[in-house]
């Protein structure tokens, strides 16, 4: 396969995500929507009582801005995209029109995660742009991020957006249910990961769960941090969550009777 | 369309299928020639989608050999399939997309040439003016037209359709009609599976019957017609009575019924057309019309698919 049907097959991923309304408009709201209502609320309540209510932006806004795309409200974007990436073809019945193509399945499957990462990243990207732009515009003289630690945390949340959209892409592939897909992927890292957390006994065990992985990496050492563990251990925890997925997805894809 | 070669566009041998205790496709021998419509008939559950799936790689076969366009399938089955257009059971699409998006969506996968094709199919099947509306708003026929315009990207050799005329009203079916017969006329071959069997005595030069997973006759049509045997006659003439009772008691002639509009004469032997008009004229009958009945594909299937129902 060249690198032009490459780039093309990723376009009609492309394609097929951007044009799904319902889901742009979802994930839009989840990252520029929520960064807009959380700065907004947050310069009124900081105009109306200043005294109770500090500044909204500053490092307080950067990180809590960060965290909510990276961990939050942005993750939850990542998994509806990554959901529909992954199931869209064999929902609406097309992956055995496209398999009758003679293309390789592992083809059809690959081109997905680009596909979602970009998008997931043009979304998250605007609720960043916006999020640093409510850091700096409401920052009242506290201290502002610098530009090292607003770089860290794009390339922090690139890292998040790609674990997350993998995972669901790879779920997505394995199960070719929409639904059941939110149903696992949104219930894996928005509840069972938080149970998890707080049940004390599992110890190391948790080291293995997405969300402290990725906490770890992040640029700010106060981000929600719950598990302490070595940068070296996040990493591969990380990689573990964006490849073991991806891997079940395209098993699935491979073998399933189109 | 490229130079074509001498051999057959679908040759298989001994292709066997099972689902567990159960053999859906049992040793189908199946020569499919170039550049012809070739119905593919059987009841619902005869075997006929296990056959296509099987050619397209989308199960894989227990047993024999499947050629298509001389290459051995599934060895060369990206190869081969690049130049094959099919629908499966019924063409799916992104329903928030529109007709041309689909297009586009299924010319990434086949290639930048299958790209350039999107208007022209479009054109083919007379869709490009509603090729901006969303596929959600279209027609069943509409569907059925875009997915042959899907198939149309790979400026293919061979359409595998299956089923492509259910759902569709009179009007669409005898556009999806002039559309196969217009693709073979281009040089490409079509093979369509259907239980249609009116429509595909109407639109196929050949067929092959499957019945319980068995090939039970193939060949063409008017061959497949012919070897029931033409034993009746309908005559048209002034005195039916009389005619009636003279042909009752010829030799040649093994039974007599009036019908409302001629007189149906089942012969006893199959030349005995000519004598029987002589002697019809002999005795001062005029006749009007005189031709023989010719069996209908349906009830050349219905005789072929009951006899091995029987036997099974």
């Amino acid at each position: 396969m060249n690198a032009t049907v490459t780039w093309n097959m990723i376009g009609a991923e492309l394609l097929k995500l951007r044009r799904n309304r319902g889901i742009m408009a979802f994930a839009l709201f989840l990252t520029v929507g929520v960064t807009i209502l959380y700065f907004g609320i947050g310069a009124i309540e900081h105009s109306s009582t200043p005294t109770s209510n500090g500044p909204i932006g500053g490092l307080r806004g950067f990180r809590d801005g960060l965290g909510a795309l990276g961990l939050y409200f942005g993750m939850l974007a990542a998994v509806l995209i990554g959901s529909e990436a992954g199931t869209s073809d064999r929902s609406s019945g097309v992956f055995r029109d496209l398999v009758v193509t003679g293309r390789p399945r592992l083809a059809l499957f690959a081109v997905r995660l680009p596909a979602a990462f970009i998008v997931t990243l043009a979304v998250t990207g605007l609720g960043y742009a916006l999020a640093l732009i409510g850091v700096f515009a409401f920052a009242g003289g506290t201290p502002t991020p610098s530009l090292s630690l607003i770089l860290q945390g794009a390339g922090w949340l690139a890292l998040a957006d790609l674990a997350v959209v993998a995972f669901a892409v790879g779920i997505g592939s394995l199960t070719g249910s929409r639904a059941v897909t939110l149903t696992a992927v949104i219930g894996w890292v928005a509840i069972a990961t938080n149970i998890l957390l707080s049940v004390s006994f599992l110890g190391s065990l948790r080291d293995g769960l997405l969300t402290p992985a990725l906490t770890q990496l992040a640029p700010l050492a106060d981000l929600h941090r719950t598990v302490s563990m070595a940068t070296g251990v996040a990493v591969i925890v990380t990689l573990a969550w964006i490849v073991i997925p991806a891997l079940l997805g395209a098993w699935r894809t491979q073998t399933l009777d189109a | 369309m490229n130079e074509q070669s001498p051999v057959h566009m679908i040759h298989t041998r001994g292709l066997t299928k099972r689902y567990g205790a159960r053999t859906a496709v049992d040793g189908v021998d199946l020569t499919v020639p170039r550049a012809c419509a070739y119905g593919f008939l059987g009841h619902n559950g005869a075997g006929k989608t296990t056959v296509i799936r099987m050619l397209l790689g989308l199960t894989e076969a227990d047993a024999g050999t499947m050629m298509i366009s001389g290459r051995p399938v599934p060895e060369q089955r990206a190869d081969v399939l690049a130049r094959v257009g099919a629908i499966v059971e019924e063409p799916s699409f992104h329903k928030y997309l529109t007709g041309r998006e689909n297009l586009q969506v299924a010319a990434a996968v086949r290639g930048p040439q299958a790209m350039a094709r999107i208007g022209s199919t479009l054109d083919q099947v007379g869709l490009a003016d509603r090729a901006k509306d969303r596929v959600g708003t279209y027609s069943q026929g509409m569907r059925q037209r875009l997915g042959v315009a899907r198939c149309l990207l790979a400026d293919p050799e061979l359409l595998i359709l299956d089923e492509p005329m259910n759902g569709l009203d009179p009007g669409g079916i005898l556009e999806l009609r002039q559309m196969i017969r217009g693709l073979v006329d281009e040089g490409r071959t079509v093979f369509l599976s259907s239980h249609l069997l009116d429509e595909v005595e109407k639109t196929c030069d050949a067929a092959a019957v499957i019945d319980h997973g068995r090939i039970v006759e193939a060949g063409p049509i008017g061959s497949l017609l012919r070897r029931a045997g033409t034993t009746e006659l309908a005559i048209g003439c002034d005195e039916p009575g009389r005619a009636s009772q003279l042909l009752s008691d010829y030799p040649a002639v093994a039974a007599v019924t009036q019908a409302a509009d001629a007189l149906r004469v089942t012969l006893a032997a199959d030349d005995a057309a000519a004598e029987i008009n002589a002697l019809l004229v002999h005795a001062g009958i005029a006749v009007s019309r005189l031709e023989p009945v010719r069996q209908s594909l349906e009830q050349r299937f219905l005789e072929l698919t009951s006899s091995l129902g029987g036997q099974s």
